[in-house]
């Protein structure tokens, strides 16, 4: 009975979604053309960075093309599915969190379900930049390649949600938490560029055990590029692991997640 | 018979209070200066590990040593303290809420009120430019050129920093026209980190491009002070320099004037 209600519920969301893209078009085009730069000048930085410096730690412009690529499709999957995740804690601050608590259904499929211009344009982009740095990175493509790069996207997806809903179970105790947020996403966008083995050992591990955005992408790609080092000197297959640690790393997001509404009390509205 | 008020004379007071206040609202979010801080410093570490990695295993260009570019990337992300604030968005804000309307009423000249108030917020940023070095003192090291250099870098960057002003003024007057100028806004942004050279500096970048990205206003944003501040940019070539950020100033200067006559006076018509 419930889960027809939200599968009902999840529906309509998308045909809003659909008709609000469709109603704002020059909107959503220009918006569109954002995300192409966004993404486009991260590129065209790598390259030309690379173009004077053919190796970074013994990658080439290729074989990073192929790590963009590949964090690209977990992190634009997250962005298409759960984006509203991520406003929580602004909804916290302005009381309209609180309207959902008093409805039917589950808080947080609420909020993932809270229509806006939610489009999955930046998905097939980065489908399309995917496809494009395998081919020209020359990853061997086989059955395994198949069968986990879907997967190694939706566990990319996964910590990226978790991370989302451990900021936003945060915001239920301090309410300014836009600080943290925008710590923990540049680390993520600008971190996961390159191969972490250019970093310390400190960083190296924050980015593997508290922030495990190296599960995103540069694991899998060392995995998938038969890379010999691996920044932490693990057994290469460490790569196929990711799907397994989105899967933790959302499970515990989502218990402190419900620890936190719990408790929680309002923000005195 | 109403006789006309006397036009009143010009003061510069009320819009050096229009700057002091803007600098006390900056003031009050702390969070955003922590972020600030926070933000710089981790873009110092990670730029100076790339650098390193990339020097470690390559051959240097000749011109640009490892200590240079190091340096290049620090400056540049403390001159992105000040750069890269759109000073004049209560512009774009308050033509989206109509209360531009009332600005034109009172007794101000109305671009100048928008001059100042931006000023007052990137002076605060501006002194955030020194804890900020502080920090990064800590994970880099950066060279400091003899005092002609850095006089000249200073009058290359103020000019820069007015070329900047100009672009974001002129975007901001597009919402006289249209509302939804935000992501055209952040498309300009991250061309101009690229090409700007805030990013990856513009001698790394293939010869015929460089040689065209050189001569855009962007260039003249970040690259012209940064290259004048690790000196590949010479004593000799410094008016040429300085004279092309001058061209900029001058020619965005004037389309920022002419989109302003423009749209001021679509304001009118429409009344308000």
């Amino acid at each position: 009975m419930k889960a027809r209600a939200m599968w009902g519920a999840y529906r309509e969301y998308w045909r809003i979604n659909v008709l609000t893209t469709l109603e704002y078009r020059e909107n959503f085009l220009l918006w569109l053309a954002f995300t192409v730069v966004y993404h486009g000048s991260a590129l065209v930085a790598l390259a030309v960075i690379l173009h004077s410096f053919p190796s970074m730690n013994g990658w080439s412009f290729r074989e990073m093309a192929f790590l963009y690529g590949l964090w690209m499709i977990g992190h634009a999957l997250h962005n298409t599915l759960f984006s509203n995740v991520g406003e929580i804690p602004e909804h916290i601050r302005d009381g309209e969190f609180d309207r959902l608590l008093v409805r039917p259904l589950d808080p947080l499929f609420q909020v993932i379900a809270t229509p806006g211009q939610v489009f999955p344009d930046e998905l097939v982009l980065a489908l399309c930049t995917f496809a494009a740095a395998t081919w020209y990175s020359g990853v061997h493509v086989d059955a395994v390649f198949v069968a986990f790069v879907p997967l190694v996207a939706l566990g990319g997806a996964l910590i990226d949600l978790g991370l989302d809903l451990m900021i936003a179970t945060v915001a239920f105790w301090f309410v300014r938490v836009d600080a943290l947020r925008w710590i923990v996403l540049q680390l993520e966008q600008e971190f996961t560029r390159y191969p972490i083995g250019i970093y310390s050992r400190g960083v190296r591990l924050l980015l593997t055990v508290v922030f495990p955005f190296a599960f995103m992408n540069y694991f899998p790609a060392t995995y998938f590029l038969h890379k010999a080092e691996n920044g932490l000197g693990l057994a290469p297959a460490i790569g196929l692991l990711t799907p397994l640690i989105g899967l933790a790393f959302v499970t515990i997001a989502y218990l402190f997640w419900r620890l936190g509404l719990n408790r929680y009390q309002g923000v005195g509205h | 018979m109403t006789q006309a008020p006397p036009r009143p004379r010009f003061r510069l007071e009320p819009y050096v209070e229009f700057a002091k206040v803007a600098m006390a609202r900056e003031a009050t979010y702390r969070f955003d200066v922590f972020t600030s801080i926070a933000s710089l410093v981790i873009r110092v570490y990670l730029l100076r590990m790339v650098w390193v990695a990339l020097y470690a295993r390559n051959a240097a260009p000749e011109n640009l040593p490892l200590h240079a570019i190091i340096t290049y990337s620090t400056v540049a992300l403390l001159m992105g303290l000040v750069m890269d604030i759109d000073q004049t968005r209560a512009l774009k804000d308050k033509l989206h809420d109509g209360s531009i309307a009332t600005d034109f009423m009172k007794p101000i000249v109305v671009p100048l009120y928008f001059f100042a108030d931006g000023t007052g917020e990137v002076l605060f940023h501006a002194l955030l430019i020194v804890p900020s070095l502080l920090c990064a003192l800590f994970l880099v090291h950066i060279d400091v050129p003899p005092p002609e250099v850095l006089a000249a870098f200073a009058l290359s960057f103020l000019l820069g920093y007015f070329v900047g002003f100009c672009i974001n003024f002129i975007l901001n007057c597009t919402a006289f026209w249209t509302l939804e100028i935000h992501a055209v806004q952040l498309i300009v942004t991250w061309v101009t980190d690229l090409i700007g050279g805030e990013i990856v500096p513009l001698l790394l970048f293939p010869a015929g491009l460089q040689q065209v990205l050189m001569l855009l206003p962007f260039a003249a944003m970040f690259s012209t002070p940064l290259l004048i501040y690790v000196r590949v940019i010479p004593p000799a070539h410094y008016l040429q320099a300085l004279a092309l950020q001058a061209f900029w100033l001058v020619v965005l200067g004037g389309a920022a004037a002419l989109m302003w006559r423009a749209g001021a006076r679509r304001v009118v018509v429409q009344g308000g």
